[in-house]
């Protein structure tokens, strides 16, 4: 009787992921764990680590079919595998950005291109470390473009199981600018620089706001396939934003659509950090080359925008080089406040936004054409 | 002389050749795209487009 009620027992526990549970296991729970703390108690993207960080544990924890082929954080993941989610991303962006100060300044795009050396400098030393690809140093550099859903793009292109160390280091780099950006700002700029007041941007027309798309998707389309999914959906979800005559489609893609789709992306990032396959040396290079990835972009954008001032009249601050690394608008709001730290008068935060949007595409440009030298379509 | 569409080579000389390229070809197409931005302002001479008359039209 006791036998039976023993074997029973162990049949019961078999059942379970009890026995199959790994200190790597553990490691990544307390992982998931922290990415938790951070966006409860220190608030970085509370609307992306919770999810990361729940369905990571989840991930870690043995005994469900959850993450394996056929369950449904699998079907998550599956959305990012078909390069679907992304886009939807972009659609929702499209509609709650403006591009007015783009287009009101566009001298100000080249910032945009100019803050992504940093893509460059992780490509070339992941390929030094002689441990990586190029399609994987691609895809751990394109982390420099501080663009989430550019970086989930085009790592599923490039080096797919790379997915889970790319999407968390570009989360998380993104969330903790703040503290990234301004040593490597003042650093390279004099107190004179950094107080330096904008002139007033000109207004831009209603015409212009829905001409714009069109513009910028025929372009993208035409000179970069590769990427024309992202940046079709993004001057969609714009389109819809800037005719003011679709509103609800527009605040359903904005905030209903773009709620749903930010759920499944968590879900399905998170659920690629099992263990075995994110608890690796590379993960280490991947997360400190993307570091790198993102000091070298603000660097760049800021000598850049130095640059920029050799040839003009009217100078501008070299806060707003910092701004073209993309990741809207965390990074305009980081240039506003290091200049307003040098002068509580100066507010740079709409001349930021400028090379910031400009960022986006300068992340997508130089996304489509890595794809395109890769061969990948 | 035949110019064949290639591949970067997966080596370290091809992530120097792809970085310059890409990051040449990125200033290149991003200027162009900013001075297509400055044409923009023209079409204000086409006439005028007015929130309320789009508002108005659904």
């Amino acid at each position: 009787m006791i036998e039976q009620f023993l074997g029973l027992l162990l049949a019961l526990v078999d059942q379970t992921g009890l026995m199959s549970i790994t200190p790597g296991n553990l490691l990544m729970i307390v992982v998931g764990g922290v990415l938790i703390y951070l966006a409860l108690a220190k608030k970085y993207e509370p609307f992306l680590l919770i999810g990361i960080g729940f369905s990571c544990i989840v991930a870690n924890v043995p005994g469900s079919d959850l993450t394996a082929p056929g369950g449904l954080f699998h079907y998550a993941y599956s959305g990012l595998e078909k390069v679907i989610i992304p886009p939807l991303i972009f659609l929702g962006v499209g509609a709650m950005v403006d591009f007015g100060p783009m287009i009101a300044r566009p001298s100000l795009m080249i910032l945009g291109a100019a803050a992504h050396a940093g893509i460059f400098i992780a490509i070339i030393l992941a390929k030094a470390t002689g441990m990586f690809t190029i399609a994987e140093a691609g895809a751990i550099g394109i982390i420099g473009g501080a663009d989430g859903p550019m970086a989930i793009f085009v790592t599923m292109k490039l080096a797919p199981h790379l997915l889970p160390q790319v999407a968390v280091a570009a989360y998380s780099y993104m969330a903790l600018m703040p503290l990234i950006q301004p040593p490597v700002m003042k650093l390279l700029t004099t107190k004179a620089e950094r107080s330096i007041e904008m002139t007033q941007i000109r207004h831009v027309t209603r015409l212009e706001k829905i001409v714009f798309p069109f513009v910028i998707a025929i372009i993208v389309n035409l000179l970069l396939p590769p990427v024309a999914p992202l940046i079709t959906m993004l001057m969609l979800g714009n389109l819809l934003r800037e005719v003011l005559m679709v509103e609800r489609l527009a605040k359903t893609v904005a905030n209903d659509l773009m709620n749903v789709i930010t759920i499944i992306l968590t879900v399905a990032v998170g659920s690629t950090m099992a263990a075995e396959t994110f608890l690796t040396f590379k993960t280490l290079l991947i997360l400190g080359l993307g570091l790198i990835a993102f000091i070298g972009g603000t660097a760049s954008g800021v000598i850049g925008a130095k640059m920029m001032n050799w040839f003009l009249k009217d100078k501008i601050n070299p806060l707003l080089g910092s701004a073209g690394i993309a990741s809207v608008p965390i990074a305009a709001r980081v240039a506003h406040v290091v200049a307003l730290k040098e002068n509580p008068y100066n507010f740079i935060i709409m001349h930021a936004m400028g090379p910031n949007l400009a960022g986006v595409f300068g992340t997508a440009i130089s996304g489509g054409i890595m794809l395109a030298l890769l061969g990948v379509k | 002389m035949e110019i064949v569409p290639m591949t970067v080579p997966d080596t370290l000389e091809g992530a120097y050749v792809l970085s310059v390229v890409d990051f040449f070809l990125s200033i290149v197409i991003i200027w162009a795209i900013s001075l297509v931005l400055y044409l923009l302002p023209y079409l204000n001479k086409l006439g005028d487009v007015t929130d309320e008359s789009l508002k108005g039209g659904h």
